[in-house]
């Protein structure tokens, strides 16, 4: 299995003086699911916007995807990002969108017709249950649908890697286990990298899943 | 009423800096006219001991521009002296030379005096009359009316400029969150800012649009039937087809400029 990312000697930080993880090494491979875990201000988001280049390597390196996250050019990152899938936290949708233009947001990024659009935006929308909603605007869904929105604009151009940060924080358990399936389903059935943040593992996956965890210094461990 | 709200914020403002700049190439325009007719209409009189060509008077002042000899029989005619034909041929050669000066410009009053002290210099030059009280009050009637339209101008195009400030605050605040959004999704600088920069292109041609009817307006339904014979003498200089892509020009680059401070602003969270 080839590695998706590689990190060699990461340090990451805001600023000069505090480093936010210290000289981390590990590698994720094609197909894994990988929990981030550690306390509130450990570095676990820091560490995933490292991943999607929102965040400059500091020291070491970082290969995502086969592309050197150290001085990455502006147009190559662009590129890395239209096959990523990120889901937040706060959902970040355009709330003057549609759900289905939100869905498809990276369709239309990479240029694909109207037509492959409106299809995927109806097979994206069922599979996270949320049919009939296409012309809905995110402000009138829950926050569990936002969410499925989210998870659903994270899918729609089959991505080689998603990258969640916290994608249940703000969710009731039914709309978390929605999410959950949804992830895992990606990661069985399209063989996509799953790398989420959270500071909860369901039950169910503890065992299951690659498990990293960042302790109060910054450093990255792999549990198992 | 939303849509209406969102472009007449951008609208008003342009429409304000672009009638100014029109005003402003209107008004030098056809003031211009005006200009030349004062030029026209003033002339330095100047006596002189023996004949004098141009060439001897560009010697002393460039601004110099044309000499017209007043003929002595006319001078004659005008003191209206009944002597005999004999006595007036004699007096009339002890008569100096006298000289209308045409000057080259529309002179400020030291630049006048300037001219004039110059001319005192030739030996040959006897007196120099330069009706300045006349030119002085005509001149800074015109440099007044002149300063305070451009006063004018500049505190409406001050204004203007703030309200499209404020205009770009309010982009910022409505498109931020998507141009954050579409670069985590790798959209580009040009697609991120698509939505904006049409918007702000559509307002930018309405309101030089805009602009330019009101001078067409001015032009062909005021104007024309004014009394505003300085103006009337050159009505089709007051609005010409060109300033209309003068003012495209200018609009589309101030927006352009707006839009691109507010994308560069735009940083990812």
């Amino acid at each position: 299995m080839s590695d998706v990312i590689t990190a060699n000697n990461l340090t990451l930080s805001y600023d000069k003086e505090e480093q936010i993880i210290k000289n981390a090494t590990f590698s994720i491979k094609k197909g894994d699911f990988v929990f981030i875990t550690g306390a509130s201000g450990s570095g676990k988001s820091t560490l995933l916007k490292s991943f999607y280049g929102s965040l400059p390597v500091n020291q070491g390196s970082l290969i995502v995807g086969g592309l050197d996250m150290v001085d990455i050019k502006k147009d190559k990152l662009q590129e890395l990002r239209t096959h990523l899938g990120i889901v937040f936290q706060d959902y970040r949708l355009i709330n003057e969108w549609t759900v289905e233009r939100n869905v498809v947001l990276p369709l239309w990024i990479a240029g694909y017709s109207d037509e492959v659009q409106s299809t995927q935006a109806e097979r994206l929308l069922h599979h996270v249950k949320l049919s009939g909603k296409e012309k809905k605007y995110p402000l009138e869904l829950s926050g569990g649908e936002q969410q499925r929105v989210g998870v659903a604009r994270a899918l729609a151009k089959n991505p080689f890697l998603i990258l969640a940060d916290e994608p249940t924080g703000n969710l009731d358990d039914y709309s978390s286990n929605v999410i959950w399936d949804l992830m895992e389903n990606a990661c069985h059935q399209l063989d996509t990298t799953v790398v989420v943040v959270t500071h909860r593992i369901p039950a169910v996956f503890n065992i299951r899943y690659r498990h990293f965890t960042i302790d109060e210094n910054g450093s990255v461990y792999e549990i198992h | 009423m939303k849509f209406i709200k969102t472009h007449v914020s951008l609208i008003f403002p342009l429409v304000a800096i672009l009638l100014g700049l029109e005003f402003f190439i209107v008004f030098d325009r056809t003031t211009d006219t005006y200009q030349k007719s004062l030029q026209n209409g003033y002339s330095m009189m100047v006596v002189a001991k023996d004949e004098m060509s141009i060439d001897d008077f560009q010697v002393w002042d460039r601004h110099i521009e044309q000499v017209i000899e007043v003929q002595k029989n006319k001078i004659l005619e005008r003191l209206e002296m009944n002597e005999n034909p004999e006595n007036k041929k004699s007096f009339e050669a002890s008569l100096p030379n006298f000289y209308s000066l045409k000057l080259d410009g529309y002179l400020t009053l030291d630049e006048l005096n300037k001219v004039k002290v110059n001319l005192e210099k030739s030996d040959n030059i006897l007196k120099i009359e330069s009706f300045q009280s006349t030119y002085q009050s005509k001149y800074e009637l015109f440099a007044f009316i002149k300063f305070s339209f451009h006063t004018f101008i500049v505190f409406m195009s001050i204004i203007g400029f703030f309200l499209i400030v404020k205009q770009m605050e309010v982009w910022n605040f409505l498109h931020a969150q998507r141009m954050k959004v579409m670069e985590i999704f790798g959209a580009s600088l040009f697609l991120r800012s698509k939505v904006l920069m049409t918007m702000a292109f559509v307002d930018a041609v309405i309101a030089a649009l805009t602009t330019s009817i009101v001078f067409y307006a001015i032009q062909n339904f005021w104007i024309k039937n004014s009394q505003m014979e300085i103006v009337k003498e050159k009505i089709n200089s007051v609005f010409m087809m060109t300033d209309i892509l003068i003012l495209l020009f200018a609009s589309i680059i101030l927006v352009m400029i707006a839009v691109y401070i507010v994308i560069i602003n735009v940083k990812e969270e």
